[in-house]
C-alpha cells in the first residue's frame, strides 16, 4: 500500500541528491548513498517545508536510514498539527 | 637568493563572452560585446530599471557538479571551481602530494554569495517563511570559492579570499605573485569570481546612478556608465624555472603589482592614487615606462572614471602615453566586480602571447577629456613586450598588475 509520507521523503531525498527516486528504498543507508551532513541539512529543510513540521536537532542525530526519517516525520506529524505558514517560532529549531 | 620569476601556465575563464578560454579570446579578438537584455531577474515588482547586462549564458551547473553538489555552491563559487579546473587542466601540472601542500589559492570576490543570502532573506521577509535554507551561510561566505577549489582539486596550501570591491582579483593576483616569487609556495591558483545578478544587488547598483541605460562605452564622449557583468577567471602561477623544466607552455610573466589607496573619497577616484599604483607596478617589475605597449584600463565607462584614469596614465607615461594601446574590455564582458581583474588579465595575456590588442567596443565619439589611443572597436595586431592591467575600486583601493611576455624560447600557448 502506498505510503504518502515515505513517497514524499524519498522524492525529496532524490531531489536533493539529484538521483532517480527509484534508486532509493526505505532500507537505504544515508551514509552509504553518499549523504553528508550538508545534504542532511538541506534534506531536513525541504522536509520541514514539505510537511510543515519542525524537526528538533536531537532527532536528527539518530537518523541512519530512509526509514528513520519516515518514522521521525510520522511521529512529528502525529504529535502536533502542522505549523502555520510562518513556521516554528522556536529559536532552537 | 634572487627572487624567482613567476609565469602563468594555465588559464580558465567563464564570462559573458563564453565558457572557456578559446571562446573568450575569440570574442575579444572580434571586439564582440556580450551585453544583452537582462535575463532571469524579475525586478518589475520593485521598479528595477536596468535593461542590459553582461550575463553568463549557457552555464549548466549540473554538467560540472554531481550528486546535488551544485546546490551547495552559490553561482560565484561554481564559477570559481569550474575556472580553476580549466586552469589546472590547461597548465598540464601533475599534482604530487608535496605540490598539493605547497600550492596557494588566492581568490578575489567583491560580494561573494550575495544571491544565496538574498534568497534566504526573501524567504524570511517576503515569503513569510520561518526558516532560511541551512546552507545560506556557507554559500554566502566570500571565501566559499577558495574553499571549494581547495576541496575540489585537493590543494591544501595557504588559501584565502581578498575582497577589495572592483580591485579584488588584481589584489589576489598580486598577492599570489609575491607568494610564488618569494618561495612561500611552489605554485598558486589565483583569480576572481563574481555572480550577483539578484534584485537586491541590482537595485543597490542602480541607486548609485552609475549604470548605463543601454551599453558600456568606455572613454567615448557619449558614455553613460557601466554595464554589470559576472564570471570567473583563474590562472596557474609557477616559477619560471619549474615551468621551463617541465616544458610547459607559458602565457606570460607576472612581474609586478602596485597597490595604493586614494585616501580621499568612497566613490570619486583621484589621479594620484591610480598613478602611484601604476608607478609601483612598474617599479616592482623593473620596467621602464617606455617598455609598456598595452594597458587594459579599468575603464568602467562612467563619466567619473574614464577622464581621471586617462590623466593618471598620462601622468605616469608622459609623451609615451600616446604610443600605448589602451582598451577597456569591460565594453565587452561588462564589469564583473571582484572578477574584473582576472577577466582582464586573460585579455592582457591575449596581447602578450598572441599579439592581438582587444579593442574598446561601442566607441562612438572622442572625448577631449580622454585623449589616449583607446583602440576603438577593432582589435589591432602589435608586438607588445609588457603590459599593465588596471583595477580601481570603490573605496579608493587601487591595484595594478604588470605582465611581461614569456621569455623567448618558452613553449607558446
Amino acid at each position: 500500500m502506498p505510503d504518502p509520507v515515505a513517497e514524499k521523503v524519498i522524492a525529496t531525498l532524490a531531489s536533493v541528491k539529484r538521483i532517480p527516486a527509484d534508486t532509493i528504498t526505505l532500507d537505504t543507508n544515508l551514509q552509504e548513498m553518499g549523504i553528508d551532513s550538508l545534504d542532511v541539512f538541506s534534506l531536513l529543510f525541504e522536509l520541514e517545508n514539505a510537511f510543515k513540521i519542525s524537526i528538533p536537532d536531537d532527532d536528527v542525530r539518530s537518523i541512519k536510514t530512509v526509514n528513520d526519517i519516515v518514522e521521525g516525520v510520522k511521529k512529528l506529524l502525529a504529535a502536533a498539527p502542522p505549523e502555520t505558514s510562518m513556521g516554528s517560532a522556536s529559536p532552537a529549531s | 637568493m634572487a627572487p624567482r620569476r613567476v609565469v602563468i601556465t594555465g588559464l580558465g575563464v567563464i564570462s559573458a563572452l563564453g565558457l572557456d578560454l578559446a571562446a573568450n579570446w575569440k570574442a575579444l579578438c572580434q571586439g564582440r560585446p556580450a551585453i544583452r537584455p537582462l535575463e532571469g531577474v524579475d525586478g518589475s515588482r520593485v521598479g528595477l530599471k536596468m535593461q542590459n547586462a553582461a550575463q553568463v549564458r549557457g552555464f549548466d551547473p549540473l554538467k560540472h557538479f554531481e550528486g546535488g553538489k551544485d546546490a551547495q555552491l552559490d553561482r560565484f563559487a561554481q564559477f570559481s571551481v569550474v575556472a580553476a579546473r580549466q586552469a589546472l587542466r590547461d597548465s598540464g601540472v601533475e599534482l604530487t602530494a608535496e605540490l598539493r601542500e605547497q600550492t596557494a589559492i588566492i581568490c578575489g570576490s567583491a560580494v561573494g554569495g550575495q544571491s544565496a543570502i538574498e534568497a534566504g532573506f526573501e524567504d524570511l521577509w517576503v515569503n513569510g517563511r520561518g526558516r532560511v535554507h541551512p546552507l545560506t551561510i556557507p554559500k554566502t561566505m566570500a571565501n566559499a570559492g577558495a574553499s571549494h577549489i581547495a576541496m575540489d582539486l585537493g590543494l591544501s596550501g595557504p588559501a584565502f579570499t581578498i575582497s577589495t570591491a572592483c580591485s579584488s582579483a588584481n589584489h589576489a593576483i598580486g598577492q599570489a605573485f609575491r607568494m610564488v616569487r618569494d618561495a612561500e609556495v611552489e605554485m598558486a591558483l589565483t583569480g576572481g569570481a563574481e555572480a550577483f545578478f539578484n534584485v537586491g544587488m541590482l537595485k543597490a547598483w542602480e541607486a548609485m546612478r552609475v549604470i548605463s541605460p543601454d551599453t558600456c562605452r568606455p572613454f567615448s564622449k557619449d558614455r553613460k556608465g557601466m554595464i554589470l557583468g559576472e564570471g570567473g577567471a583563474m590562472m596557474i602561477l609557477e616559477p619560471l624555472e619549474t615551468a621551463q623544466a617541465r616544458g610547459a607552455k607559458i602565457y606570460g610573466e607576472v612581474c609586478g603589482c602596485g597597490m595604493t589607496a586614494d585616501a580621499h573619497h568612497l566613490t570619486q577616484p583621484t589621479v594620484e592614487g591610480p598613478a602611484r599604483a601604476m608607478r609601483a607596478a612598474l617599479r616592482e617589475a623593473g620596467l621602464a615606462p617606455e617598455a609598456i605597449g598595452y594597458i587594459n584600463a579599468h575603464g568602467t565607462g562612467t563619466p567619473g572614471n574614464d577622464p581621471v584614469e586617462s590623466r593618471a596614465i598620462r601622468a605616469v607615461f608622459g609623451p609615451h602615453a600616446d604610443k600605448i594601446g589602451v582598451s577597456s574590455t569591460k565594453s565587452m564582458h561588462g564589469h564583473a566586480l571582484g572578477a574584473a581583474g582576472a577577466l582582464e588579465a586573460v585579455a592582457t595575456l591575449l596581447v602578450l602571447c598572441k599579439g592581438t590588442l582587444p579593442p574598446t567596443a561601442n566607441f562612438t565619439e572622442r572625448d577631449p577629456e580622454c585623449d589616449l589611443d583607446y583602440i576603438p572597436n577593432q582589435a589591432r595586431k602589435a608586438e607588445v613586450g609588457a603590459a599593465l592591467s588596471n583595477s580601481f575600486a570603490f573605496g579608493g583601493l587601487n591595484a595594478v598588475v604588470a605582465f611581461r611576455a614569456a621569455p623567448r624560447g618558452s613553449g607558446s600557448p
